[in-house]
């Protein structure tokens, strides 16, 4: 029977057409692409600042019509390989939710803010590609904002079950589901060819000592997650801390000392990011 | 109004068909300058005449009496040197009531009778441009090939219009193909002709054009005054890329390390390029040829540069 749930909401989930996101980066993005000047850094740096947005960019780039499969894991590499054409496509053919958004807009700020704290872990450890930990932190729980879409009526009963019995919502999810968004996540880094230092990232967050080949990436963000949790920016769906795996900074080579000052640069750091309000504006 | 990127010279076109009508419909929709028609009444007197001198177009007949009109068209095409020549078929209206196998047949678009001459004339215009665009395409990147390369320097240079051309190749690709393998090198060339494209493109509201020579050899073509810039951005854009095209061991290391066959230790840089660029200032260039001669010249200054490098002939000014 969980085997069952599994495949259909497997199916479920791959069958994603149309992926929208919020309002806000959405029209920042579509000013930017009216005017054919604009440099590619400018968009990717908007671009940076959106899950959704920066997951299509490298599911394009990293399909096998471009024949490099697997390769790009930076946005800005993305966008200079994609064109501008092609960018802009993507961001007009991209739609708005229309309902949930409350609840997506606390999913949004954990992921820029869980961005910005990968990529702080990432230069505090001293590891090359900052920014390539950063799209990890971004992209990490894609897994949740693809299921409210795909499995809204499971994603319903998951909330449900996170305020009723009081659980961390990757508990819940696997109440309710039999498995997690870091499942959902190995589904879509696979299926999208993503390349597998994000694939990593995205399905080992949670457990980084069971990173295989990128235990790195896994390591930076789940410590990264735990920043942007202990600072309560935003919200990966409930309000819990989650419990630090030591493994993780073993792994960093960083000591729990070292956090101190990650955390007083991601202070410093936030109001570039939390300025990027979710909420669309008042009418 | 004749399609603008077919006329730059005459079109030669053979028609084989016992029907005089058709003959005098397909010659009275151009100026001779334009589209020169050959027509042989039988299949079988055509086949030598077609291999000596392979026209631009050729339109085959159903109501050939001597030879099917689909095996016309599948010997043409069964030969590697004649598969772009485009074939056009002409039916009668019952030649339709059968099933067409066109995966067999390999022809490129058909005419049913009654024609009409409008129809005939954008018909036969759109199979050129589709066979010229198809037909000289990279087969791994889809850019346009030599003879489209060639084509458009030689037209440039006929009309003295100012422009640089910039010849790209990659340093030290055949030893990421020796370790990593060919599928691996043509993800390479896959990234670089993006990485070329969309920054020749990214100079918006100019006259470009990006080709593929063929393996690692790339050319662009851009305004003057507009080529320097190009190559800084060029190379910038495939230096920032390329080392992800390495496994992570020799990202970190930025070399490969290799044995080669005497059993000696070497080791080589990452991936480079390498940019020769001629301007044709003041109609300087009278032949194509002239242009690659001395980018080839150029291009040796600029190999000497392990790192991504961009050589600009300035003898020109």
């Amino acid at each position: 029977m969980e085997e069952d749930l599994k495949t259909s909401a497997k199916g479920q989930i791959l069958s994603i057409r149309d992926l929208p996101t919020l309002p806000k980066v959405l029209d920042e993005v579509t000013r930017l692409v009216r005017d054919p000047s604009t440099s590619i850094e400018a968009i990717a740096k908007v671009i940076s600042r959106d899950q959704v947005l920066s997951a299509k960019v490298l599911k394009m780039v990293n399909s096998p019509v471009y024949g490099f499969p697997g390769r790009i894991s930076s946005i800005q590499h993305s966008l200079v390989l994609l064109g501008f054409n092609v960018i802009r496509g993507v961001i007009i053919s991209t739609s708005v939710f229309d309902m949930m958004s409350k609840t997506m807009e606390g999913l949004w700020e954990h992921s820029v803010g869980c961005a910005l704290a990968t990529g702080l872990v990432a230069r505090k450890a001293g590891l090359k590609d900052p920014e390539e930990y950063s799209v990890c932190g971004l992209l990490h729980d894609l897994g949740k904002v693809v299921a409210a879409v795909q499995l809204p009526e499971l994603h319903k009963a998951v909330g449900e079950a996170v305020r009723e019995r009081d659980l961390r919502w990757f508990e819940a999810e696997k109440a309710v589901l039999g498995f997690g968004h870091d499942r959902i996540n190995a589904w879509l880094a696979q299926h999208w060819h993503l390349p597998p230092n994000i694939k990593e990232a995205m399905s080992s967050h949670h457990n980084p000592e069971r990173a295989q080949l990128y235990p790195l990436h896994a390591a930076a963000v789940h410590v990264g997650d735990f920043i942007v949790r202990a600072f309560e920016y935003g919200s990966g769906g409930d309000d819990q801390a989650v419990p630090l795996a030591p493994q993780a900074l073993t792994t960093l080579k960083l000591k729990l000392g070292d956090l101190d000052s990650v955390l007083d640069a991601f202070a410093a750091n936030l109001g570039e990011v939390s300025g990027v309000n979710f909420a669309p504006e008042e009418a | 109004m004749p399609a603008s990127c077919l006329f730059s010279r005459q079109q030669r076109a053979m028609l084989l068909s016992p029907d005089p009508e058709l003959a005098e419909l397909l010659r009275g929709l151009w100026d001779p300058h334009e589209v020169e028609w050959t027509v042989i009444r039988e299949g079988r007197r055509a086949m030598e005449a077609i291999f000596n001198e392979p026209p631009d177009l050729l339109v085959v007949d159903n109501r050939l009496t001597d030879i099917p009109s689909v095996e016309v068209a599948s010997i043409v095409k069964s030969e590697n040197v004649y598969r772009q020549l485009p074939v056009l078929l002409c039916f009668d209206p019952e030649d339709l009531r059968r099933d067409w196998n066109w995966c067999e047949v390999e022809a490129d678009d058909f005419l049913v009778r009654p024609f009409s001459a409008r129809e005939a004339h954008e018909r036969v215009l759109l199979t050129l441009c589709r066979a010229s665009r198809a037909m000289d395409a990279n087969p791994l990147t889809k850019l346009p090939g030599n003879t489209s390369i060639i084509g458009r320097i030689q037209d440039l240079i006929d009309r003295k219009d100012e422009f640089a051309l910039a010849y790209c190749d990659l340093d030290y690709f055949k030893s990421f193909n020796d370790k990593y393998g060919f599928s691996r090198g043509d993800e390479v060339l896959m990234m670089t002709a993006r990485v070329i494209v969309n920054t020749i493109r990214s100079f918006t509201g100019v006259k470009s054009f990006v080709g593929h020579v063929g393996g690692d050899d790339f050319v662009f073509i851009v305004p003057a005054h507009m080529a320097e810039e190009a190559c800084q951005r060029v190379v910038a854009a495939f230096d920032d890329i390329v080392p992800h095209f390495y496994d992570a061991e020799d990202r970190e290391q930025g070399c490969i390390i290799s044995t080669d066959r005497q059993g000696a230790v070497r080791s080589f840089p990452l991936m480079a390029l390498s940019i020769a660029v001629v301007f044709n200032t003041g109609g300087r260039l009278k032949h194509y040829g002239e242009a690659s001669a001395i980018a080839m010249g150029l291009k040796k200054k600029a190999k000497e540069n392990p790192k991504s490098s961009y050589v600009l002939d300035r003898r020109s000014e």
